[in-house]
């Protein structure tokens, strides 16, 4: 079954390659984008534990946790791919995207399957190199801002990540470059406290931790919504493998474990609080992910701190939900804006459901990633801020639904289309079903789920968020900020850059006149003797 | 001296015939009428590949250089050529991109009657097989005045290529080039004479023998490579290069900037490596170094602000050539860390041969994208993928070398160099690399998203070009992608031969 | 110190080195490509007087003179005309499109 692999990883690659040559795939291709994740799906539910060498220095290893997040991304392409033909309609053949779409989902199930350094580099920066393309999807000044902010945070956490990677490589005696390897060698590494810092600054600009996360609100906010499921679902989620393969769980480092989990706790908190004073459903949407991707960070913290072997699992089962939850949502908000209010109970319902579903709502899918992690996050200080920031989680989530209602069409009778109204079901119940099924294999036995006390820790927090939203939502005066938040103070640095640029180009153009030209050939052979006599 | 060196080798005379076969072939060109002049060269530059392959793989099977004394004359009295792994590499690259570009270029110099240059086929050939010969003679050269000849030849011919469609612009190009090169050849020259007046002898495994740390080679060595990096186009010394390689045609474009700067720069590694005495370098490696990092800085910004693809793929190569000399610190850094300093070693050969694949098919995809529609500015891009996909196709792997993303030629080199620098601790040069790469995103993705969008109104293409050119340019970008496929680990191949590793 | 000392050779080298000196000086601050082609001109004429110089100093064996570099002088004398050609060729043909342009009255 390795052959499957393989195949997950190229399928869309493939028929990008296809679509560039053949006018006849590529007339229908639009409406096939939904077959593209297939392979990565069945790769998910059948090749477990396979592994596959490539050529030179590639290569593709699957393991339970990389299948969980292989198949939940997988499915949310599918669904997606489904909703996108429809949103884009009437622009589906003079403005195709389909490019962007299938070298973004290439890296991003690719990513999952990772089984060495080199190929987790390139699979990561694919999925995020290519997602630009999604992101500037629809054109217009503020998405091609949102796509330079997205830009350039990619490849500065690309080169964080690559120090990190090189760090790993170089700290490793034995010279292997696969994964568990690099990871096993890592806490004996003299670069190891290097190794964490850039592995964290990489994948936390993935993940959108504080203060990495300028990008993730306009980028969401521009995108068009299949593009911003797919990103919000299955992208980010490079990020969270990156945590589950290489922060070195078998080994208790106290010290970082504990930092990551502040680093962690500043994002979910943070997230929420930014979150509220956003209008735009998507940007509430986005900061919600923050503070989804700093609880999970914090969990991960506190694995690492404990030493604890059944993290990448634990982890892995908790961004599954998020995938789902995350990425339907968004699919949700693209059904409801082609809904008028007559159409719009079967939508907004199970998107109440969905939504609660993050901050924990007893008995969903959601809960259960809760439960799932709880162990990690242990009875102490984390715990409670766990509890803490599924409340903050409950306020930020009720904010949204009423934000939500009021994108529906103001045509009272319109009606999404089919595909796009079935996507975001078929998203829904995976959030809410498909934990249940993988519960077990996680976490154990299901009867934990059903206990009064669990359902007790899980539900305060969300009462106490209840009444907290209902004393926020009678504000009479609630602040706004602009997605990005902090992106406005950075404005002027952007300003000093452009300005820093004019002027290396004037002084490249000085340089590159004649004499000075000339007078620094010859400065340059009398400095290089001066050196080489210095120097004896 | 090992008394085995300083004979001609069992496949000694491959050397000579890399020289003289294209010589050969430029005077064939003299003897056909022009219909057949290409066929000609194309049929010379295959011949040069085969020589260059069994050079390379005499040199595998042998584990030790070749040597041809020619005459039979020892040095110091007579002249030796000698390749050891690296050169054969460099032979074989050369001979690969030269037989592609070739291939590429057919047809394109035609005979024109009433144009201002009548003899362009000649002129483009001539100088093909010219450029081919000299870089052979670079490579093998044993003598630092041979050496210098090699030299001339390697610019006398490149210059033409520079204004070869004969415009105002590209002639003036062309001269400052001109005569840039001839001040840093000057230079050289000097450092000749100092060499020869300090030691009797211009051989430079006699010199490297003698071992000699005196003034007058440190100041041989600094002029030399003054005046040597001044031909490389090292920032700040790069004035003639963005125009000269921006107008010329796009197939001499190509080959000017894959190969002609490299046979500067293969001068400079074998002065620094191999005749400077270990520990004089220290200083002056870190100039070296300093240098290429503001290349690689100075060169990125101006490429994301070039508004026409030819310029843009030109100011990226000043900034690649920049990566270049980062290998001088990073390989001589310090005694104790040489495996950091083989790594370096690989990794700088690698950012070479990767950059030259890589940017050659760049500027033949930049060359085709004039062809298909009209003009190579970059605003206007929109749909160029639906006329053009090979030749995206092209740039994007390209593309994907020059911004070091794996799997690439360029990711390897990108990968080893920083293994040495930050296994060294020396971050500062960590922190350079990752920088440019950050900036080759940056003005690669200026031409591929546009490259890659598909425009309001269905673009056209103006003129029909040949899939064989095509796909010329498409094999060098693949064979850039391929070099990726090699293990991120020291050659031993780079190792044999190595005058350092001849007498330690 | 009377000027006696002064031999030939050493007449030679510094009259080598003023003519590197004026050279340097030409090609670097000279406007015009005339001007910088005739300076290289002189740079290269003082670089082979040094050639010059070693082959008297550096004759060994009982030699007069070292027969080597005098080789190489002639070698880069050679080199230098090419060069100098090549050069006068590129400024004509530009003279020329500056004419031809001047001529239409576009400038």
């Amino acid at each position: 079954m390795n052959v499957l692999l393989p195949l997950a990883a190229l399928f869309p690659l493939a028929l990008f390659a296809l679509s560039a040559f053949s006018p006849w795939v590529r007339q229908r291709l639009a409406r096939l984008l939904w077959l593209a994740p297939l392979p990565g799906l069945v790769a998910a539910l059948f090749a477990i534990d396979g592994a596959v060498t490539l050529p030179g220095p590639l290569g593709l290893a699957l393991d339970f946790p990389g299948a969980m997040l292989l198949g939940a991304a997988a499915l949310i392409w599918l669904a997606a791919g489904i909703a996108a033909p429809a949103f884009w309609r009437e622009k589906l053949e003079t403005l195709p995207y389909q490019s962007w779409w299938l070298l973004t989902m290439t890296g991003s199930l690719a990513v999952f399957m990772a089984a060495n350094l080199v190929t987790f580099y390139l699979t990561f920066s694919l999925v995020s190199l290519a997602g630009y393309g999604l992101v500037t999807r629809d054109g217009g000044a503020a998405a091609f801002r949102a796509g330079r902010v997205y830009f350039t945070l990619a490849v500065v956490g690309e080169a964080f990540l690559l120090t990190a990677f090189v760090l790993l490589a170089v700290g490793t005696p034995s010279g292997s470059m696969a994964i568990p390897d690099v990871v096993a060698a890592l806490p004996a590494s003299p670069s190891r406290d290097a190794a964490l810092v850039f592995l964290i600054l990489g994948l936390g600009s993935k993940m959108g931790l504080v203060p990495l996360h300028v990008w993730m609100p306009p980028t969401y906010s521009a995108a068009p919504f299949p593009a911003a499921a797919v990103l919000s679902g299955a992208a980010v989620k490079a990020g969270v493998i990156g945590l589950v393969r290489f922060l070195p769980f078998s080994a208790a480092l106290p010290g970082w474990g504990e930092a990551l989990a502040m680093v962690g706790f500043v994002s979910a908190f943070f997230g929420v609080a930014v979150g509220l004073t956003q209008r735009n459903p998507k940007a509430v949407l986005a900061y919600s992910s923050i503070s989804q991707m700093g609880f999970i960070a914090a969990v991960a913290g506190m694995a690492l701190a404990a030493g604890r072997l059944a993290a990448p699992s634990e982890l892995a089962f908790y961004a599954l939900h998020h995938v789902f939850a995350k990425g339907g949502l968004f699919l949700a908000l693209a059904a409801i804006a082609t809904t008028g209010p007559r159409h719009l109970r079967p939508i907004l319902w199970p998107a109440i459901v969905v939504a609660l579903g993050i901050a924990g709502l007893p008995l969903t899918g959601g809960a259960l990633a809760k439960l799932a992690v709880k162990d990690a996050l242990g009875s102490g200080l984390a715990g409670t801020l766990g509890s803490l920031s599924a409340a903050a989680s409950t306020i930020l989530m009720l904010h949204f639904i009423t934000r939500a209602r009021t994108i529906a069409a103001s045509d009272d009778r319109a009606e999404a289309p089919l595909a796009i109204r079935g996507a975001w079901w078929i998203a829904a119940a995976a959030a809410l079903l498909l934990p249940w099924l993988l519960f077990p294999s996680v976490a154990g036995s299901i009867g934990k789920v059903l206990e009064v006390k669990a359902i007790f820790d899980l539900a305060w927090p969300m009462v106490l968020g209840g009444v907290a939203f209902l004393g926020w939502s009678r504000l009479s005066r609630r602040p706004e900020l602009p997605p990005g938040d902090v992106l406005i103070v950075l404005r002027p640095a952007a300003t000093s850059v452009r300005g820093l640029t004019d002027r290396i180009a004037r002084a490249e153009a000085w340089i590159t006149t004649w004499p000075v030209a000339g007078t620094l050939l010859l400065l340059l052979a009398i400095g290089f003797a001066g050196a080489m006599v210095a120097a004896r | 001296m090992t008394p085995g060196l300083m004979a001609t080798t069992p496949g000694g005379l491959l050397l000579v015939l890399a020289v003289v076969v294209p010589v050969i072939g430029i005077l064939a060109l003299w003897l056909v009428r022009w219909r057949a002049i290409e066929w000609v060269a194309i049929a010379t530059l295959a011949i040069n590949l085969v020589v260059s392959l069994a050079t390379l793989q005499a040199v595998r099977a042998s584990d030790a250089s070749l040597v041809y004394l020619v005459g039979g004359w020892m040095p110091p009295l007579g002249l030796a050529l000698r390749a050891d792994g690296i050169a054969a590499v460099m032979m074989v690259m050369t001979g690969a991109i030269v037989a592609v570009t070739a291939l590429y270029a057919r047809g394109q110099f035609g005979f024109d009657p009433h144009g201002p240059e009548r003899r362009r086929p000649m002129v483009f050939w001539t100088m093909l097989l010219a450029i081919t010969g000299a870089l052979n003679l670079i490579f093998v050269g044993e003598d630092l005045f041979n050496l210098y000849v090699a030299l001339e030849l390697l610019t006398f011919a490149a210059v033409p290529l520079v204004s070869l469609d004969g415009s105002r612009d590209t002639l003036a190009a062309a001269l400052r080039y001109l005569v840039f090169a001839l001040a840093g050849s000057v230079l050289y020259l000097l450092g000749v004479a100092v060499v020869y007046g300090a030691y009797g002898t211009l051989d430079l495994v006699v010199l490297a023998e003698m071992r000699g740390a005196d003034g007058a080679l440190l100041l041989a060595i600094a002029l030399m490579t003054a005046g040597l990096i001044a031909k490389t186009a090292l920032f700040p010394l790069h004035l003639w290069l963005p125009p000269a390689h921006a107008g010329a045609p796009a197939a001499a474009s190509a080959i000017l900037s894959a190969l002609v700067v490299k046979g500067s720069f293969f001068l400079i590694l074998g002065l620094w490596f191999d005749l400077l005495p270990p520990g004089l370098g220290a200083i002056g490696a870190n100039g070296l170094g300093m240098l290429g990092a503001g290349a690689v800085i100075v060169g990125s910004v101006l490429a994301l602000r070039q508004e026409r693809l030819k310029l843009l793929v030109a100011y990226s190569t000043v900034a690649q050539i920049g990566y270049l000399f980062l290998v001088f610190p990073l390989a001589t850094g310090s005694e104790a860390a040489s495996p950091f300093a083989s790594l370096a070693w690989t990794g700088g050969v690698l950012q070479l041969l990767a950059h030259a694949f890589a940017k050659a098919a760049m500027f033949m995809a930049a060359g085709l994208v004039y062809e298909a529609i009209g003009h190579d500015r970059i605003a206007g891009f929109k749909g160029l993928g639906r006329i053009a996909p090979i030749t995206v196709l092209t740039m994007t792997l390209a593309s994907v070398s020059l911004m070091g993303l794996p799997p690439s030629g360029g990711f390897s080199a990108k990968w080893l160099m920083l293994s040495a620098a930050l296994g060294e601790g020396a971050w500062w040069w960590a922190v350079v690399i990752l920088a440019g790469g950050l900036l080759a995103a940056g003005y690669v993705f200026r031409i591929l998203v546009p490259a890659f969008s598909t425009p309001e109104a269905p673009a056209e293409r103006k003129y029909p070009v040949a899939p064989v050119r095509e796909c010329a340019a498409l094999v060098l970008a693949v064979i850039a992608i391929l070099i990726g496929f090699l293990p991120l680990a020291p050659w031993p191949l780079l190792a044999i031969g190595r005058i350092a590793q001849v007498s330690p | 110190m009377s000027l006696a000392p002064i031999d030939a050779a050493t007449l030679y080298g510094l009259t080598g080195a003023v003519l590197v000196g004026i050279g340097l000086y030409g090609i670097v601050l000279h406007e015009g490509f005339i001007r910088r082609l005739l300076a290289f001109n002189l740079l290269g004429g003082g670089v082979f007087l040094l050639f010059g110089v070693i082959a008297r100093r550096g004759a060994g064996a009982g030699f007069s003179g070292d027969p080597v570099p005098q080789a190489l002088v002639i070698t880069g004398v050679v080199v230098a005309f090419c060069a100098t050609a090549l050069a006068i060729t590129l400024i004509e043909r530009l003279a020329a499109e500056d004419d031809a342009n001047d001529g239409d009255g576009s400038s």
